[in-house]
This record gives C-alpha cells, structure tokens and sequence, in this order.
C-alpha cells in the first residue's frame, strides 16, 4: 500500500503546478472568458506538455500507467482554478472514444485529442448533470441503412468549444429504460447541428445542442446499437473520481489561503486567527479536506479494477467530497467575510466551483443511494 | 397566549394581498421572485402605484406621509411584500435614513430631505463599512475635520449597497479621535454629485453588481448636514439598525422562496417521475420548511414581546442567524432541483432566440450564490454569536 504519488506522478504534478503557475492566475482566468483565440491557445500549450496523454494508457497510444496520473493533472486544475475542459475531452470524451471505438477510428480519435485538436463534448442524459444516460434527449430512427438523429439539450457542457460531439440517443425503448440507447460521434459542423454557446455559473464553457434530423452512418456509432449505457457510465465514473480530485486540489488551497488570510487581518485589536472559534472552524475544514483526499485517492486507485468497486468507491469519493466541499467552500468564504464574495479573490470562485462539482454527475444524496445499492443491494435495486 | 392575529391586522393583510394581487406589475414581481433586478426607473414607477395608496414609505409617521402603522402592521407588511415578489423599495432612503431624520433631524433637515425621499429625487446609501472596519464597526476612519462651517471629510467606505444609483450617501465619520471609539463618531449627510468622490463597483458572486467602494477625498461637508450632535452617531445607529431588526428573518421572502420550492418538489424531474419520490429531497424541503415556520414564530414571538412593551433583546441575532441560513438552504434547493438549467450564468446567455432554459431559472445559481452574504453582512453570524454568549449566556 503507497499513497504517495510515484516519481512520474510527483514530476506530472510539478510540472503542470509550475505551467499553470506561470500561466494562469485569476485575471488571465477573466482574460479567457472573452478571448477564444487565447482559450484555444492555453489548451494547445496544455497539450504540448503532456497533459492529454496522461488520460490515455500506452496502449491506447497516450502515457499514462494508470488513470491515476489524469487524477494528478485534475488536482492541479481544481488548485489553480482552471475552466480548460480537460475532464470532458481529454477523461470523459477519452474513456468512451478509448472504450467504445475501434481500430484505425479509434487511433485517429485518441492521437486527435492527445494532439489537443479535438474537443469532445457528452451529450447524455437530459436536463440533469448526467448522472442518468438513461434519460435521453435524442432519439434516432432507421432510415435505410442510415440514423436521422434529433433532439436537445439545454446545457452540453464544453458544447461550446467541442468539435465533435458524444450524442446518447435512444434508439430503442422509452425514456428512462437502460437499454436502447446508443452513441453517435457527430461532428459539430455537419448538417443538422445547431448550438448556442453559454456558460455556466463557474464560467465554464457550454451550449445548448439542437440535432434536427443529423444524418449519420454506422460508421458514426460508439460501442454497440442499443447498450451505450454501461459505457456511458463507466466514463462518468471517470469523470465523477476527476471532480473529486479537482476538488481535492481546490480545497488543499482553500485552507492555508483562509488560515494566512485571518492571520493577516485585524479586527477588534487581534488577528481573526486569534479567536478560537475560528480556528476550530479552520481544523473542522482541514478534516474535511483530509478525509475526503482519502478518498479520491482511493476511487482514483479503484478506476483500473473490477468495476463494481470502481463505482462502489467513486459514489463514496462523491459523496465524503461533496460534504466536504460545501463546508470548505462555505467557510473559506465566511471567514473572507466581504472579500470572500467579491469576484476580486479567488476563494468565492472555487466556492461556485465546488457547488458545481457537487452537483455534476450526480450529487451527494444519489451516490449515496448508489453506494448503498452496490454494497447491499436491496432486491428492487438489484439492476441499478 | 392566542395565536390568532386580531381582525384589524388580518383586515389590513387582506387589504394588501388585493392591493398586490390588482396593482403590482407581473414582470416586477417575476423578476424579483427570479433574482432578477429591476431597473431604477422600474422602482420609481412601482413607488409612483404605492403613493397612490399611501404605502410607499411604510415606516413612516402620518405627518410625514406615512400610514402611521406600528410594528404589527409593518411586519405584516414587509411579509406580504415579501411572498408577493414586490421589488423592495429604496429601502436605504426610506426604511433607514427617513425614520432617522424624523427622530433626530433639524427641522430643516426634515422639511428639506424628507419631501426629496418621497418624490424618489434623493436616493440615498449608507456608509457604514470600511476596508478596516467591518464586523469591527467602531473602528472607522473616515474622518471629518471642522473646518469653520464646514467639516472637511475623507476616507474610503467599503460595501456600500446601490451607491451606485444613489445620489447621497449618509456616513458615519470620525469627528474624535479621543475617549472610547464610539463616542468620537458623528452621522454625516453627504452629497455624492460632486468633485472629490468617487463611486468604484465591486463585483460578488455570479458577477452582481449591488455593492461598491466609495472614496471621498478633501470634501467639504456643511456643518448643518450633521444628524444629531457631533460624537452622537452610535445612538443614532442603533436607533437605525432596530428599524430594520426583524427584517433579517425575511419571513416574507423566504416563504415565497419555501413556496417555489415546494412547486418545484411537486413537478416532474428529468426521469419522468414527481421529484417528491426522491425521499432525500423531499425530506429536506420538509426540513427546511420546519425551520421556516420556527423562525417565523420566533419573530412573532419577539414582535409580541415588543407589542407588550418589552425592549427586543438578543434574540434579534436568533432572527439575523436563522433568516440568512434558511434563505441560503431554500435558495439553495432552488438551484439544485434546477440541475443543469439551474447552473446557467445568466449574463452569458446567448443573445436573441427562444431562450435556452427557462426564465425563471436564469438567475438560480446566480441568486444563490448572492445570498452568500446574508451570514456575513450586518453583524456576521459569528458577531451575532458573540452578543448571544455575552447578553444571554453571560459569558
């Protein structure tokens, strides 16, 4: 048993802490908001260093020895609060590309995103942050040998900027039914498609997708007709342990961030640092964050292995992460006190961060029910 | 012991329910129930219907143009405003500074300042906060040195709610520097149209805009626009804040909050089934709506308490720590039975087209992440904390 990082994950977490140190602080985080052009040209730096072959094993063509090494970079994303859409192209687009694609596709698609030209966006589910591919917001009909695919979404995250898109739609069966849904890989410029660029309340990038009628072949399909879901939720397991330790790496800022803040400021003739109920609140939000890097790490080492622990420990992560993180954010902000809400600091951002995680691909209340299913399946659960 | 409120309290609240449910203006009442803002003029126009009525400064005395009403009739009031989305008024000028100069103002300040209130011609802030006095009120710097008639003022005020749609600001300056902090503060009248002042916005959460910085520098203020004596602010403080002491609970706005999530509860999620089959959720909002009806009756409890002639004590800091955690959990829901529609920043919405999630949930995120304030402004919860284990556990 080793919970520290390896030589090569110790040197993937200094190097892309020292890139994004240099690179990316909280005004260049607003510069990027309004500047796609620099958007588009951060991401290709990211992908000159590494950082996308580090989602993929040698076999599939990237570096990684285990998907671990993914979990480092997103550590490091969460520290340095970075809206760039490594979880949805590189983790979660990487794993259905790696997963359901095959052969010579399925080698262009990989080396496309390990070159950090391709941005996948998953369009599954439907006005939920995907936990649930079941619910569909596409449908596809046969029409000769071709699929006519149409629907929307309100909210695709990384919509926006994706040049290709994942497209969970039903193709048998009815809303709701695990079975009957297949993947479309739809590229954003073909006929039919439509979207709306937005953002989200992180200042992430989406958009809302409207197929109307996409015309697509079976070589457009992931994985197999009509059984997408297990694929679908294997990735966002992915995605769900990425968050976790993006969330980790936020809140192994936001505690010595609070603790230097309220030793510096002076109230009633004292650091706040010197009044106990605050420091207790500090130890609470340091317990926090300990317990739940716990268990990130532990659904990051459980990604590789037999896939009933893997979701086991990744609904577990989510849930320990998801408390933790609204009590760290919650209290980094109260005890910023006026400069905690203003958009002048950092703190409030990763507050509206981990809100957002918390909430991403299922929130606290469902990975418990799910974690509570996979250890003791009660008999109605036992498809879930 | 009787909880039914008598018939001349019930009369007025159904009066003010028809007067809403003919005179307020759906989209005001939209947008203020979405978190959405409304424009100045928008709030002169709704302050223009109240007039008619002659509800448009609540608090005030019959002589003044006020409905003369006591603490039940207001509280009454500011609950049905509250469920009925109506936009809160210039509440700075009329709620905090109107009461203020009636009570401590020179005859002309009053024939002066308060026919400027109730035309919408004077809107006012107030300058409390500094960068070095926040929980630590007492600490502020701002100073204001006598200089013949005039006091001559600078310093920074941090915080300040809508200076930036406002024309005047009242401040607690400096005047002393000796004897014990408070008495060397004094309440100064300034108006921010001129040379030496500058209004700068601070940006919160989900980019809104409703508090600022305001810089004062070498301006001269007329000794006649001091409230009260020189050195007399704290007084005239607490007189201030006791106006608005129940108004932490925000009773109102959170039971039209409890009523959103509620319908939100009742509707269908993104499964196809009622959001009220997920056991979880349904027993927070049951939870959430108990702590609601609690709050509630505490301050009903503490209103009758003052109705019966007893002074309000500190269980005002119950009301302040309980409305902000309450309006941040309903919000909160809010925003997370929203899902991803929940989760939109509603100033990066595309432009033109149908819109892309419903309105009413454009500003969810948004709102919620706003009220982050509520349990930091006005006496922090851990400032309100203090004064419960100074004034009731006496420790």
């Amino acid at each position: 048993m080793d919970f520290n990082y390896d030589d090569n994950q110790r040197m993937l977490f200094d190097t892309v802490d020292r890139f994004l140190s240099d690179k990316h602080d909280l005004a260049t985080r607003e510069k990027l908001l309004k500047d796609p052009a620099a958007e588009a040209a951060l991401w290709r730096e990211m992908a000159e260093l590494g950082l996308m072959g580090a989602a993929f094993t040698e076999e599939e063509g990237g570096f990684a020895a285990s998907m671990v090494d993914a979990m480092v970079v997103m550590n490091r994303l969460g520290r340095h609060l970075v809206t760039q859409p490594y979880l949805y192209t590189a983790i979660i687009g990487g794993r259905i590309v790696a997963g359901g694609m095959e052969g010579g596709s399925r080698e262009a698609a990989i080396a496309n995103v390990i070159a950090g030209e391709a941005q996948l966006a998953l369009a599954a589910g439907s006005t939920h942050l995907m936990h649930s591919p079941q619910d569909t917001s596409f449908a596809a009909t046969r029409s000769g040998g071709d699929w006519l695919v149409s629907g929307r979404m309100p909210v695709v995250l990384n919509g926006d900027r994706a040049t290709r898109f994942i497209v969970a739609a039903r193709t048998a069966g009815a809303v709701g039914d695990r079975e009957g849904v297949t993947l479309f890989l739809v590229d954003a410029g073909k006929a039919g498609v439509s979207r709306r660029a937005l953002r989200t309340i992180d200042a992430f990038g989406a958009a809302e997708l409207v197929l109307e009628n996409v015309a697509l072949s079976s070589d457009n399909l992931i994985g197999p007709v009509d059984n997408a879901v297990p694929l679908v939720e294997a990735a966002l397991d992915h995605g769900v342990v990425a968050v976790c330790n993006e969330a980790i790496g936020s809140m192994e800022y936001l505690v010595p961030a609070t603790a230097e803040y309220t030793r510096t400021r002076i109230q009633y003739g004292a650091p706040l640092a010197k009044f106990q109920v605050l420091q207790h609140r500090m130890a609470d939000m340091y317990i926090q964050t300990e317990t739940a890097k716990s268990m990130a790490l532990v659904a990051a080492m459980s990604l590789d292995g037999d896939a009933i622990e893997r979701r086991r420990m990744a609904s577990a992560a989510k849930v320990q992460v998801g408390r933790s993180a609204k009590f760290v954010g919650y209290q980094a902000v109260q005890l910023h006190g006026g400069m905690g809400v203003s958009e002048e600091l950092d703190i409030g951002h990763h507050y509206i961060r981990l809100n957002v995680i918390n909430q991403l691909f299922g929130d606290t209340a469902f990975h418990a029910r799910r974690f509570g299913a996979l250890t003791s399946p009660l008999p109605d659960q036992a498809a879930a | 012991m009787d909880l039914v409120l008598d018939d001349k309290v019930q009369a007025l609240r159904a009066e003010i329910r028809a007067f809403f449910a003919e005179k307020l203006p759906a989209d005001y009442a939209r947008k203020t129930l979405a978190g959405d803002k409304l424009s100045k003029e928008e709030h002169i126009h709704w302050h223009s219907l109240l007039k008619e009525k002659g509800w448009h400064v609540p608090l005030w005395p019959k002589e003044h143009g006020g409905p003369g009403w006591g603490p039940m009739e207001r509280f009454i009031w500011e609950e049905e405003s509250g469920l009925a989305g109506a936009p809160r008024l210039n509440h700075v000028s009329q709620d905090l500074l109107g009461p203020v100069l009636i009570e401590f103002g020179t005859p002309e300040q009053k024939a002066e300042l308060l026919p400027r209130i109730l035309s919408s011609e004077d809107w006012w802030c107030q300058g409390f906060s500094e960068p070095q006095a926040g929980s630590d009120l007492a600490n502020l710097q701002m100073r204001a040195v006598r200089d013949g008639d005039d006091y001559v003022v600078t310093g920074t005020k941090l915080w300040t709610s809508y200076a930036h749609v406002s024309n005047k600001i009242f401040c607690l300056v400096r005047t002393s520097t000796d004897g014990p902090k408070q008495a060397g503060i004094s309440f100064l009248l300034v108006d921010m149209e001129q040379p030496g002042v500058t209004i700068s916005p601070i940006y919160t959460l989900g980019h809104s805009l409703s508090v600022n910085e305001v810089q004062i520098e070498d301006v001269r203020v007329p000794v006649t626009n001091l409230v009260g004596r020189e050195g007399g602010a704290w007084d005239i403080t607490k007189f201030l804040l006791g106006n608005e002491r129940l108004m932490g609970a925000w009773i109102g706005v959170n039971m039209a909050f409890a009523r959103q999530v509620r319908a939100r509860l009742n509707e269908t999620g993104p499964d196809g089934r009622p959001r009220s089959e997920n056991a979880v959720l349904a027993q927070r909002v049951a939870e959430v709506e108990t702590d609601l009806l609690a709050l509630r009756y505490t301050t009903y409890r503490v209103l009758s308490d003052e109705l019966s002639g007893k002074a309000p004590g500190p269980e005002v800091s119950v009301i302040k720590v309980r409305g902000g955690e309450i309006m941040q959990a309903l919000t909160e829901l809010l925003m997370e039975m929203a899902e991803a529609e929940g989760m939109v920043h509603p100033y990066h919405l595309p432009e033109g087209g149908p819109p892309v999630v419903p309105v009413e949930l454009e500003h969810m995120a948004q709102q919620f992440f706003d009220k982050r304030k509520l349990t930091i402004y006005g006496g922090s919860s851990e400032i309100q904390r203090n004064i419960i284990a100074r004034r009731v556990l006496n420790v």
